[in-house]
């Protein structure tokens, strides 16, 4: 033992200590580096990576025949990846010889080279590049480090304004939907979505999954290198129940009409598939997909993104006739044969109604009544019948409730009526009558509402909610969701009230005021109305329904023409363009040829996603 | 008691268990330093002085292996001199460097005195206290040791050099405890110590708190500080207080001497009066850490965030750690002061769960082989100034792996061996070079 007069006690006090806090910071280690490493390695994976993300394809649309409406095109963008520092003369040089072969301005490409070496961040220096200008770039990737082109999808509508208003358009977000699609992952800050229609409504099967380069940056966010790229995932496909001939003839019509303004919606009766929906003026939906934030914020500001199908409403003029007559059959008020004596003009005792033809249509019974459109006959039948049976049988077909097509917006109309009257405490008078029964007054309609109409006396009584997705195709070639036929209510008619009816209907077609519509080999029943409109030129209507002889009722139809003075010479010939679309094939030889699509452009579209030979030449 | 069947006949000069863990975390550190650097633009400049400063602490450290420890005993004036010229000649030749003039500034490398002042204070106070050993139990030994730091401390003060003073004074206090002071002694410089660091910590929970101003107690306690009336006030009623409290033993017939009240008193104001001076000599980053100590999410991206990122730079190691040189967190710039205070960070993320556990292992290996050394010394100085380098290491252990595992402030405290930081390695493997010299020249027999 050494013998130095102190004691070692102290030192070995200390030891302990030692040996206890060491105790104690293996503990702390054990749970920083063992129990919550997950933890704090998803906290520095967070830290150090960054997405350059690379959309993904959207799913494709097509109508029931296979048509292509949305598809995507591959788009090359540049890329400048800042590296090590370069001398501001090789940066001048390499924005000099981009903006030869970018035909971009050179001041705007410095500056962007500037920014992204100032920041650290990769940067899209051109986008849409042109296959030209891919073509030279390849070379330059050679001799400037840095540069790099991404495929990303973009999307592409091949026919551009057609079918816009169903299809819709994707764009830029705003911050109320950041704030919802934010808490995706799937969405970044510059993410397209849809705006309108399908592409808004099923935003989610269409959006895929981003693929993305992953970027490794320092705590400056200064980019240190790539780590991987990330192939992404196209969305489901969407087949719709629009047939692409119907369309066309729909579209083709209201295009050829006086104005150009308005809406046709063709349904199938017999499930409420919409066959046709058709809305001018419409866009081209190709306008919004660009990158630059200018150009499609012009293209914003004159978006007619009103869609007349399921938005516009109008009085129903004298198409309502055919809901009066429901009415007074149903009600047994009126007998079918009854006739009523139409000088031209109804004395209503205070003021005096007229009929739109002036010489008066003489001695008429309910046939001749709906296929001549006479108003007098009407005047009486409403007498007769009465306002409340009348508002009841409008409120039965739905007017006045939005039918329930999947769009956004959908106008649900307004019911006019003495109980509605009475509602909003106000008095009737024989005048409203009059008026309620040949379809002026306060009632109003959408043209969807009156295709529901005319399909539901088609089909004997049936209201099926109208849809236009027939089924999806996920990415897996599987089909995750089927449209199917919903029925929302049903009414019962008298048989002879649907025959009578029909017959008047047929008889509009045959001899009264729709033989514009009259076609060899096909029956067609239709009812026309010219809504008056105190603003301006009158509103033309057309409502009808269409079978093959002695078959079922495949198709009804709903055509608003804006303006369009008379029904039956102004929406008249589109009903019939779109009946002959909806038989075409199936009529006796001699009939015109309908316009199609064209096929050529079509399958190269619908072939692939990303055909690589088919990078098409834009505005750049 | 330690015996030969201990020990081994055989006498070795030279402690090679604590040698080669020494060499064991230089690799370590030089491994983990060239990995956090790697991408810095002055990362050559790093290498280059960590690859002078090894080579040239191994030369100090055989030099002073070499040496008998006894002759700094026989030269302790040499020794204190020195010490109290290098840390004058910083105040006078220095460098200022992040508000501190605490470097000599020569061509490839820079010299900070403190480092090297901690080992001679080290020298000089084993000296005095093995003179005093007999009296060690006397308050006027302990005051003396005091005393005789106090001129290191005030030039610590003038660079200022916090961190320095905050790794120095627990040296001191281990000292004079390992030595066998009175703990009631040891019990009043603490005291007094905490009171000088409990004055500005409370005024900065008051700064970071400032309705609790509206309390009129609070406000009178804050204007302390100021040094004004209500100091004079502070100082008159604390003396006051003593006074009446002895008066009132002294009726009640207690046997407390009258010492312990003036002694409470003094240890009060003068506590009091240095922690005035430590709060208007605190910098405005030292008093950011202290308030981030004090709450951490009072600044989420400046001291707080730089402990957060090295905590999630050590969690994100895991068992295996990501590989040297594959570090995230600490290439790329997320841990702050990687390569010196932080470098465990470095480790841990690279290294791993074994890789901190096999730093800790050395450490604690170096700090019972300083104890054995200690233990062996064939004299009083040798084993003083053996218990003076346990309470250094020990003292840098406990901050830095404090600090990193959120257990203590964030101090600028480098861990010795590991860090880069060429004047703390130098001086660290000198005193280790002392431990040597002790355990080469141990009594024979043992």
């Amino acid at each position: 033992m050494i013998e130095r007069g102190i004691s070692q006690d102290r030192i070995n006090l200390l030891w302990s200590l030692v040996t206890a806090v060491a105790l104690v910071f293996a503990l702390r280690l054990v749970n920083l580096q063992i129990l919550m490493h997950a933890h704090y390695r998803e906290i520095a994976e967070r830290n150090r990576t960054q997405i350059l993300s690379q959309a993904a394809p959207r799913g494709r649309i097509y109508t029931r025949d296979s048509a292509a409406v949305a598809t995507n095109k591959p788009s090359f963008s540049l890329i400048y990846f800042p590296g090590e520092m370069k001398s501001a003369e090789a940066m001048d040089g390499m924005a000099r010889s981009l903006s030869h072969y970018l035909n971009i301005p050179f001041d705007d490409l410095q500056a962007n080279l500037y920014r992204a070496v100032k920041k650290g961040a990769p940067m899209r220096l051109a986008e849409n590049l042109s296959s030209k200008a891919m073509f030279s770039l390849s070379e330059l990737k050679t001799m400037y480090s840095g540069i790099d082109i991404i495929v990303e999808a973009r999307r592409y509508y091949p026919f551009g304004n057609y079918l816009s208003h169903l299809t819709g358009y994707i764009s830029k977000m705003d911050a109320k939907e950041w704030a919802v699609y934010g808490k995706d992952k799937n969405y970044a800050m510059d993410s397209r979505i849809g705006k309108a229609g399908l592409e808004k409504m099923y935003e989610r099967d269409l959006k895929g999954k981003d693929g993305g380069i992953y970027l490794e940056v320092d705590s400056r966010g200064r980019l240190s290198k790539i780590l991987e790229s990330r192939k992404w995932e196209t969305g489901a496909d969407i087949y719709l129940t629009i047939d692409s001939k119907i369309q066309s003839a729909a579209e083709e019509g209201l295009k050829k009409s006086n104005t150009g303004k308005g809406a046709v919606v063709a349904i199938d009766p017999r499930s409420g598939a919409i066959l046709a929906l058709a809305s001018m003026p419409d866009y081209d939906p190709n306008r919004f997909v660009s990158y630059s934030d200018q150009k499609s914020s012009d293209s914003m500001k004159a978006l007619p993104e009103f869609n007349v199908a399921v938005q516009g409403v109008y009085p129903p003029a004298s198409t309502f006739k055919i809901l009066s007559s429901i009415a007074a059959l149903e009600s047994g008020r009126v007998s079918p044969a009854e006739t009523f004596f139409c000088p031209g003009y109804y004395d209503a005792g205070s003021r005096v109604f007229k009929c739109w033809e002036k010489k008066g249509h003489g001695k008429v019974d309910l046939i001749q009544g709906l296929a001549k459109s006479c108003d007098v006959y009407y005047y009486n039948l409403g007498i007769r019948t009465g306002a409340l049976n009348i508002e009841k049988y409008a409120r039965l077909f739905r007017l006045g409730v939005p039918t329930g097509i999947p769009l956004p917006d959908e106008k649900s109309g307004n019911i006019f009526g003495p109980s509605k009257r009475a509602a909003n405490k106000s008095y009737w008078f024989i005048g409203d009558t009059l008026n309620l029964a040949i379809g002026q007054g306060e009632t109003l309609v959408t043209p969807i509402q009156m295709a529901q109409v005319a399909a539901v006396i088609a089909n004997g009584g049936i209201f099926w909610r109208p849809y236009y997705v027939d089924h999806i195709v996920n990415n897996e070639g599987q089909i995750s969701f089927r449209g199917k036929p919903e029925k929302i209510s049903q009414i019962q008619l008298k048989e002879s009230t649907r025959a009578i009816l029909k017959e008047g209907l047929r008889e509009v077609i045959l001899s009264g005021t729709g033989q514009s519509t009259k076609i060899e080999g096909v029956e067609v029943f239709g009812k026309t109305g010219t809504a008056q409109n105190p603003q301006g030129r009158d509103h033309a209507w057309f409502v009808a329904f269409a079978q093959l002889p002695n078959g079922p009722a495949e198709i009804a139809v709903a055509v608003l023409v804006e303006h369009g003075l008379h029904g039956a010479s102004t929406a008249g010939p589109i009903v019939r363009d779109v009946v002959l679309a909806a038989m075409n094939g199936r009529l006796p030889e001699r009939r015109v040829m309908v316009k199609t699509l064209p096929a050529a452009g079509l399958e190269a579209v619908a072939g692939s996603t990303m055909p690589p030979a088919a990078v098409e030449e834009d505005e750049r | 008691m330690i015996t030969a069947s201990q020990t081994g006949l055989k006498k070795n000069r030279m402690d090679w268990i604590l040698f080669f863990s020494v060499l064991a975390l230089i690799t370590m550190g030089t491994l983990a330093i060239s990995s956090s650097v790697a991408v810095l633009p002055s990362h050559f400049r790093i290498i280059r002085t960590h690859f002078i400063a090894v080579p040239l602490g191994f030369m100090a450290f055989a030099a002073v292996w070499s040496l008998n420890y006894q002759i700094f005993q026989d030269q302790w004036q040499f020794v204190y001199g020195a010490v109290l010229l290098m840390l004058v000649g910083v105040l006078i030749f220095g460098v200022i460097d992040k508000g501190s003039r605490s470097w000599y500034h020569l061509p490839f490398f820079s010299v900070q005195p403190s480092e090297f002042a901690r080992v001679g204070l080290i020298l000089v106070l084993a000296n005095y206290l093995d003179k005093k050993i007999t009296k060690i139990r006397e308050f006027q030994v302990v005051l003396g040791a005091l005393m005789l730091s106090m001129p290191v401390f005030f030039l610590l003060i003038k660079q200022p050099d916090f961190s320095a003073i905050l790794l120095t004074l627990p040296v001191v206090l281990i000292m004079l405890f390992a030595a066998g002071a009175n703990i009631f002694h040891l019990s009043i410089i603490l005291g007094y110590s905490f009171i000088s660091a409990l004055f500005p910590i409370l005024w900065t929970v008051i700064t970071l708190n400032p309705e609790l101003l509206d309390s009129p107690l609070v406000g009178y306690f804050f204007h302390l500080s100021d040094f004004g009336w209500s100091a004079l006030t502070f100082v008159f009623g604390v003396g006051a207080a003593a006074y009446l409290l002895w008066v009132l033993s002294v009726k009640l017939y207690s046997n407390i001497s009258g010492v312990f009240f003036g002694g409470a008193a003094l240890v009060l104001i003068l506590g009091f009066f240095s922690g005035v001076m430590v709060k208007n000599q605190m910098r405005y980053y030292q008093q950011k850490r202290l308030e981030v100590f004090l709450s951490p999410e009072s600044d989420p991206k400046g001291a707080g965030y730089n402990l957060l990122q090295a905590r999630i730079a050590i969690g994100s190691g895991g068992v295996l750690g990501k590989g040297i040189f594959s570090g995230t967190q600490s290439r790329l710039g997320f841990v702050p002061e990687r390569h010196t205070d932080f470098i465990l960070a470095v480790v841990g993320e690279e290294m791993g769960f074994w890789g901190t556990m096999l730093v800790m292992g050395f450490y604690v290996l170096i700090l019972g082989r300083i104890r054995i050394c200690a233990k062996l010394a064939r004299d009083r100085f040798g084993y003083l100034v053996n218990c003076g380098i346990f309470g250094m290491f020990m003292v840098y252990f406990c901050i830095n792996f404090g600090m990193l595992l959120g257990l203590s402030p964030v101090a600028g405290v480098p861990l010795p061996l590991l860090s880069y930081g060429g004047s703390n390695l130098v001086a660290t493997l000198i005193s280790l070079g002392l431990v040597q010299s002790v355990y080469a020249r141990r009594y024979a027999l043992v």
